[in-house]
């Protein structure tokens, strides 16, 4: 048996699914797309119930991609029974949709979520009556304390097994619009699509609303032009739009049902948040106290995260030892090579994220399940807006500042694709801490004291100018057109509960393992196979600098450094460049390898010495503009694969801003030259 | 109805509680009435005297209570005007049952008998009519609900009702409802999905910190969106903001 569960965002939908599945459901993405697909089991009675948590939706009008998902799911999969989860302090917005699936024929449970906090406001609400005036089964749930799981899935156990599917509800949407519909019903049977899925009546009035997929199939049925008539004279006489007339019908149908339904009245969940909001939405305090919030939370990720980091990275370190001990002191075994300094280290490096990533979803699950989150976005849509973004992408790109890869698992809080991916590309301009190393080492080698520190306010201000820059030229050529509306409801100020954010944060920081992981697991092998092989013949010195050009990096290196040359790098840097994918710290490493320096770690000055005796300032700052700008690291690659579910996007994303980087190189290094500046 | 002019508040409870006291038991005595009214035994004897004194109840110390013709004539009169009052309150003002039950106690008293008349006339009147009906109740009930409680809303402004405007173009306290919507853009049909449709009341709560985007409650819930989504609603303004000192409504 198959059951979808639908509802608005914010009813309480998400918690529902997990009571009724518990541990056993998987989240992945639908085919293609950047939404997210959970689904499920439960066990009832003996019968397996596969349950499908689709995307929170305010109706199935399809404006967006997670509405067209949810319609389809419900019309294309026909699942055996759809759980409309509304709201109970929010009857009448919640049933509009309710209405509208009702009206497509499906089969429906209603479940009158967070009835405790109705209730406790003075609310009562008749569920026998709303159950006889909608025709559905209807079940008190509190989703919070898990309450009304069990009558639920009997409720759906019975409506299955029920088994008639039931008439559609009619609304009456008064003459004009009924006469409109009865016109276009006759047409939508003269196309007599065997396949045809939805009902006439209901495709009617989906065409009278302009709904673009129905429109479509009405014109590729041959009845297009009749249709656009029917549709231009109802709007001549209504003098609305038909579908503001519609969504009235319904929303006056939604009204009378409730007035029967309803006993008093619900003013204590608003007043609370609406006090609340007096202070952290207030137009002036509002954008402090958000700062200071993102301020605590960056406090929170990246100092609190570092304890934990130190222990995994000692622990890496310590396993590294062990394995070591494994062989014969002084045996120079490839396998030995390939399992420390390949897989250790590779995997290491994934591992040691986690705690970053699990405090990073800790607290993007409490500000946002508490209801702060639209708040935020309401605060800096204004800002992030003109810059071309979303009021959403703050917090992520925010993030990145941090680490690119939980920057880019936060996108997810963005409903829309668009500004989705958008957000995705640009997140690795904003400088993040592997980086600094980096920075660290070549500043002060070329830079006198008084500028190091503008200097490196001036990397992270390029970093996110050409963010700004990229989002705007994104925005304006590959995701032209759709400008992702900023229409946002502010739920009220709920207090998370410990086993939603719990749940929350430990789905996110498995995946990350589990998926990333992999990836990087193999690219971490490859890397080091490409810089440790082939090795120079037995015999000759073991010079570190030899080493490293007779490796296969090395070669590359060479290759590459005609194309080089123009921005200023050697081969050195295009060696340490491709160790640097594997992750940017590695930078540093390489650098000292090449120089014939051994572990850069204790030798940083020397290894300042060596680039200042062989590099221009200008060129050691072409080399930090390149990598704050171009080749994001491994980890960054699959995570964007991982939320992407496509191998273009990360594609794309590193050959565009590898492009960007070369680009931006060639110019300021050209520059340079041509003005002499730097290059004493 | 001479003597029940005469009667003070007080004895006006007693001979209720004395009437829903013989309802529940036949016969009352002092001590229930002690119970029942919260009140010393001392002072149930010095109102029962009065009482007994102009004829409404028969009483003799430590024994029964019981009420004369004339004593539940009166007594019946004030407990329906209490059940009308608490009808008029709880089924059409839509207020909770127990409150409406203690504001009719206080009430009962400050009202003279054809107004009550009236009021109970018009609370027929309102449950019964078919049109109107339950139907009615709810709406107004929901009107009610749509602005929270009413110290907060602003006076209607005669000078600004009905002036027609654009959805984008209010401010922060504004009041306004839906007239027309004017295009059929994407993000337009969201708004009017999400409850702008045309008639729908709303009242515009705040702006963020660049004046955009705005914040509105319709239906009792907050909506957001930039001032352009909102270009193709057309509205009537029901009444404008009033400047607030930032620590709250004017009280």
């Amino acid at each position: 048996m198959c059951v979808a569960l639908a509802g608005n965002p914010n009813s309480g939908k998400t918690t529902i699914f997990n009571n009724l599945t518990g541990a056993r459901h998987h989240v992945g993405n639908y085919p293609g797309v950047t939404v997210e697909r959970r689904e499920g089991v439960y066990q009832h009675k003996g019968l397996r119930v596969a349950t499908v948590d689709l995307p929170g939706t305010y109706s199935l009008a399809a404006y967006s991609i997670d509405e067209v998902i949810a319609r389809d799911f419900i019309v294309g999969q026909r699942p055996d029974v759809v759980v409309a989860v509304v709201d109970a302090t929010n009857l009448e917005r919640h049933l509009y949709l309710t209405v509208e699936i009702l009206e497509l024929g499906a089969a429906v449970v209603l479940a009158l979520n967070m009835s405790d906090e109705a209730e406790a406001g003075g609310l009562r609400i008749d569920s026998e009556r709303l159950s006889h005036l909608l025709g559905v089964s209807v079940v008190r749930t509190v989703g919070n304390r898990g309450k009304g799981t069990e009558e639920l899935r009997a409720a759906v156990n019975e409506t299955a097994l029920r088994g008639a599917v039931p008439e559609p509800l009619r609304v009456d949407y008064g003459a004009a619009v009924e006469a409109a519909v009865s016109e276009l019903e006759a047409l939508a049977e003269t196309v007599g699509d065997a396949r045809l899925r939805f009902g006439v009546r209901w495709l009617a009035l989906k065409r009278l609303e302009q709904d673009d997929e129905v429109t479509q199939w009405f014109e590729g049925g041959g009845v297009g032009p009749q249709a656009e008539r029917v549709t231009a004279e109802l709007e001549a006489t209504l003098g609305d739009t038909p579908e503001a007339a519609i969504a009235q019908r319904r929303y006056e149908h939604i009204h009378r049902v409730c007035g029967q339904v309803l006993d008093g009245s619900h003013h204590a969940a608003r007043t609370p948040s609406d006090r609340i909001d007096r202070i952290v939405s207030h137009r002036i305090l509002g954008l402090p106290i958000f700062l200071a919030l993102m301020y605590g939370v960056f406090q929170l990720v990246f100092t609190l995260g570092e304890v934990p980091m130190g222990w995994i990275e000692s622990g890496v370190h310590s396993l590294g030892v062990m394995l070591s001990g494994l062989w014969p002191a002084g045996a120079d075994s490839p396998l030995r090579s390939l399992v420390i300094d390949g897989i250790v280290s590779g995997v290491g490096g994934v591992i040691v994220f986690v705690p970053n990533i699990a405090l990073l979803f800790l607290a993007i699950a409490l500000l946002e399940n508490s209801g702060y989150m639209a708040r935020a976005a309401f605060i800096m849509d204004g800002f992030m807006h003109r810059l071309g973004l979303h009021g959403k992408s703050f917090i992520p790109l925010l993030t990145g500042f941090g680490c690119t890869v939980p920057a880019i698992m936060a996108t997810r809080t963005l409903g829309n694709t668009r500004d989705r991916l958008i957000t995705m590309l640009v997140a690795p301009l904003m400088s993040c801490g592997a980086r600094l190393p980096i920075y660290a080492l070549i500043i002060p080698a070329f830079f006198p004291e008084q500028w190091r520190g503008p200097m490196l306010w001036l990397i992270y201000v390029i970093g996110i100018a050409l963010a700004v820059l990229c989002s705007k030229l994104l925005g304006t050529t590959l995701f032209r057109g759709s400008a992702a509306p900023f229409i946002m409801e502010l739920p009220p100020y709920r207090v998370p509960t410990a086993c939603s954010v719990a749940l929350h944060v430990w789905e996110r920081a498995g995946l990350y393992l589990r998926k990333a992981g992999t990836i990087i697991l193999g690219a971490s092998i490859l890397v080091w196979a490409c810089t440790s092989y082939p090795k120079p013949p037995a015999g000759d010195t073991a010079d570190g600098e030899a080493a490293a050009a007779y490796s296969i990096a090395g070669r590359v290196g060479h290759a590459m450094e005609p194309v080089l040359r123009p921005i200023g790098f050697d081969w050195r840097v295009g060696t340490s460049l491709l160790g640097a994918f594997a992750a940017k710290e590695v930078f540093v490493a390489q650098m000292g390898i090449v120089f014939s320096l051994g572990d850069a770690d204790g030798h940083t000055e020397a290894l300042r010495a060596r680039l200042r005796h062989v590099y221009t300032p200008l060129q050691g700052f072409c080399i930090m503009l390149f990598c704050l700008i171009g080749s994001p690291c491994m980890a960054t690659l699959a995570t964007t694969r991982r939320e992407t579910d496509s191998w273009w996007w990360p594609l794309f994303q590193t050959g565009a801003l590898t492009a960007l980087a070369y680009l931006v190189t060639l110019v300021v290094y050209q520059a340079g030259m041509t003005l002499g500046v730097g290059v004493g | 109805m001479t003597a029940q002019d005469a009667l003070s508040p007080s004895q006006e409870d007693y001979l209720e509680a004395i009437l829903l006291v013989q309802r529940d038991q036949t016969v009352a005595r002092a001590r229930d009435l002690v119970e029942r009214l919260g009140v010393s035994s001392s002072s149930v004897t010095g109102a029962l005297q009065a009482l007994a004194a102009k004829d409404l109840i028969n009483y003799a110390p430590y024994s029964f209570v019981t009420l004369t013709p004339e004593g539940e004539r009166a007594a019946e009169y004030i407990a329906v005007r209490h059940e009308t009052l608490k009808r008029f309150l709880a089924h059409v003002l839509g207020v909770g049952a127990e409150e409406a039950d203690e504001s009719a106690c206080r009430l009962e008293h400050a009202i003279p008998a054809d107004i009550l008349d009236r009021l109970t006339r018009f609370v027929e009147f309102i449950e019964s009519r078919p049109k109107g009906g339950p139907d009615w109740l709810a709406e107004f009930r929901h009107y009610c609900d749509g602005f929270g409680a009413p110290e907060e809303r602003e006076p209607v402004d005669d000078a600004t009702a009905g002036q027609p405007a654009c959805l984008r173009d209010l401010s922060p306290g504004d009041q306004a409802r839906v007239v027309r919507v004017t295009g059929r853009r994407s993000s337009t049909k969201r708004l009017v999905g999400m409850g702008l449709v045309p008639g729908a009341e709303l009242r515009v709560e705040r702006v963020a910190p660049l004046g955009d985007p705005i914040e509105i409650s319709v239906r009792g819930n907050h909506l957001s969106f930039r001032r352009e989504e909102a270009e193709e609603i057309a509205v009537e303004l029901v009444a404008r903001g009033q400047r607030r000192r930032w620590r709250g409504s004017r009280r």
